[in-house]
């Protein structure tokens, strides 16, 4: 039997798990020093001993996040559809945003602080920001290239203005928007991190910075260990999210024929 | 004999006008002034006729088909349709059916051919009878659930032209509607859509490219010019109905096919003529 290589999936997991066995391997054998990368097992050691202090640093940070999200989606698909849906707006704001877009934000985190003290408040503002661009720019983007036909065709069906927002505004530019918040969102659970690591006295990002200055390599790695299970989960429930929403487009947006769809047809179906 | 012969002048008697546009102009508004796009365009369609506006690209073809539909509006002259004008779309006079991809893709078949009834708030399970009626006329019953990217383009077009006629509008604008189809799938939604036309008897403007279309298709071809559009030339097609594919090898078919050619080839090229 000739050899195959296994299925992406099965690849995914292999890959996966080689990673975590190097992690484990590097540090036992000594090829790297301790300080530098402590192994997997002492890690998840550390966690499991000091779990109290970890989950309660969690729930800060996912506190944070949650706010933080409902701000930049809220305040990104709003001023998105502004922006993208009148024309004044569009001229005066999204020349604006794209450039600030542009404008490395963390700069700004010091003067929150000084606002908003070095609680929850200065982070939850910060990455709100953070994560709002991008929101805003895709919807208004979504909103922009809507194909015309399609607001052409609703009008010659009889629809009201209000009909053709709800009814083809709204969902043809639901793809570039889930796009623009799964961008927004990860930057979301960055920009709170950041600023946990920055000036803080809770959350994940504050116990990597903390035991970091004593260097407690273990309890960092099993910090970061954490913020790599919140982003990777952030990401399937997002992409989950945008699958189920989008069972109509599995084929692309606006698919020519292929040899796909030629399939897809039953022999005998008509032209 | 004499049964054909009285339904012959039933025909010619009791034959109301559908669409009347008279000496309507158009001018697009641009820099320096403005681009005049339809100039002094006058027409009569009788209720039940085929009619196909043939021209070259840029005459004002859509332009005017837009206008007909209630989505745009001339800057001069008047369009009646059934003896009251058309100021905004009326989809329960009016349907349209345009080119590929106007279909909404995040609808299935059967949603997308409700569409219009929704707009007007018909409860669902009423809305779903016509919808499934629709699919029948067009052949294609069963395939309600599938979603546009999953039809091929023939298909595409038949539920475009199942979403046109849902609300039983007495007249049907098509622009281009098989533009983007290959020859072969082209022909056989001609033939389709005579048959579905002959079973729902509306009136039909029709635009295309295609000379072979345009005769295969219409009782009367319209030949508009170079922009400034204007109609040229009006051609009765005078092949019995019901059309078959053989016609298209007859002489009257070529000699058709060839005065229309022969009016576009003057307009686009004057130097020739
Ligand atoms: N919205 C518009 N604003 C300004 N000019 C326009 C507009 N729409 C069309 N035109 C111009 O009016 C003329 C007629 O356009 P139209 O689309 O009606 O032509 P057409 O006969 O349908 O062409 P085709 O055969 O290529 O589809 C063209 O020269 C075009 O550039
Ligand atoms: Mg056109």
């Amino acid at each position: 039997m000739p050899l195959r290589w296994p299925a992406p999936s099965t690849m995914r997991w292999l890959i996966l798990a080689t990673l975590l066995v190097f992690w484990e391997l590097m540090p036992r054998t000594k090829i790297v020093p301790e300080l530098f990368l402590p192994s997997l097992s002492k890690t998840l050691a550390v966690l499991y001993s000091d779990r109290l202090e970890y989950v309660e640093a969690l729930g800060v940070t996912l506190y944070e996040v949650a706010i933080a999200m409902l701000f930049a989606c809220g305040a990104g698909i709003l001023m998105g559809a502004l922006g993208g849906g009148v024309a004044l707006l569009r001229n005066l704001l999204l020349p604006v945003f794209s450039s600030l877009y542009a404008v490395p934000i963390v700069i700004l985190y010091p003067i929150f602080t000084a606002w908003l003290g070095v609680g929850s408040e200065s982070k939850i503002a910060f990455a709100g920001v953070y994560g709002f661009f991008p929101v805003m720019l895709s919807t208004a983007a979504g909103i922009r290239t809507i194909d015309p036909q399609y607001v052409l065709a609703a009008r010659s069906m009889g629809a009201t203005l209000s009909q053709q927002i709800t009814r083809v505004v709204i969902p043809a530019s639901i793809p570039t928007v889930l796009t623009g918040l799964r961008l927004g969102g990860a930057l979301t659970i960055i920009g709170v991190v950041v600023a946990e690591m920055l000036t803080s006295a809770a959350g994940i990002g504050y116990l990597v910075t903390r035991y970091r200055t004593i260097l407690d390599s273990p309890r960092v790695f099993a910090a970061i260990l954490m913020i790599l299970v919140l982003s990777v989960m952030f990401d399937v429930l997002a992409r989950g999210l945008e699958r189920r929403t989008l069972a109509w487009q599995t084929a692309g947006r606006r698919p020519r024929r292929s040899r796909e769809i030629m399939q897809a047809v039953p022999a005998g179906a008509p032209a | 004999m004499q049964h054909m012969a009285s339904l012959t002048r039933l025909h010619e008697v009791a034959e109301p006008t559908a669409i009347e546009v008279a000496r309507l102009s158009h001018v697009y508004a641009g820099p320096e002034g403005g681009v005049p796009a339809l100039e002094d365009i006058s027409m009569k369609v009788a209720a039940g006729r085929f009619v196909v506006i043939v021209g070259p690209s840029g005459c004002g073809k859509t332009s005017l088909l837009m206008m007909l539909a209630g989505l745009r509006h001339q800057t001069e002259g008047t369009i009646l349709c059934n003896e009251r004008p058309i100021n905004r779309p009326d989809p329960a006079r009016v349907g349209v059916v345009f080119q590929e991809a106007s279909l909404f893709p995040w609808l299935s078949a059967v949603d997308n051919i409700e569409f219009p009834l929704a707009l007007r708030g018909m409860p669902k399970e009423e809305r779903r009878r016509h919808a499934e009626a629709m699919l029948r006329l067009v052949g294609l019953e069963g395939f309600g659930g599938r979603y546009p990217h999953e039809l091929s383009g023939g298909m595409k077009q038949r539920v475009s032209i199942a979403r046109g006629l849902v609300q039983d509008p007495p007249v049907l604008l098509m622009d281009e509607p098989f533009a983007a189809l290959d020859e072969q799938t082209r022909m056989t939604m001609g033939h389709e859509l005579l048959r579905i036309w002959s079973t729902t008897r509306k009136t039909v403007v029709f635009i295309t490219h295609s000379l072979t279309e345009a005769v295969y298709l219409a009782d009367e071809v319209l030949v508009m010019s170079a922009r400034p559009g204007r109609i040229i030339d009006r051609i009765p097609v005078t092949l019995p109905r019901p059309r078959t594919y053989e016609m298209m090898a007859t002489d009257t078919f070529g000699r058709l096919r060839d005065r229309i050619w022969q009016q576009i080839r003057k307009t686009t090229q004057p130097g020739l003529a």
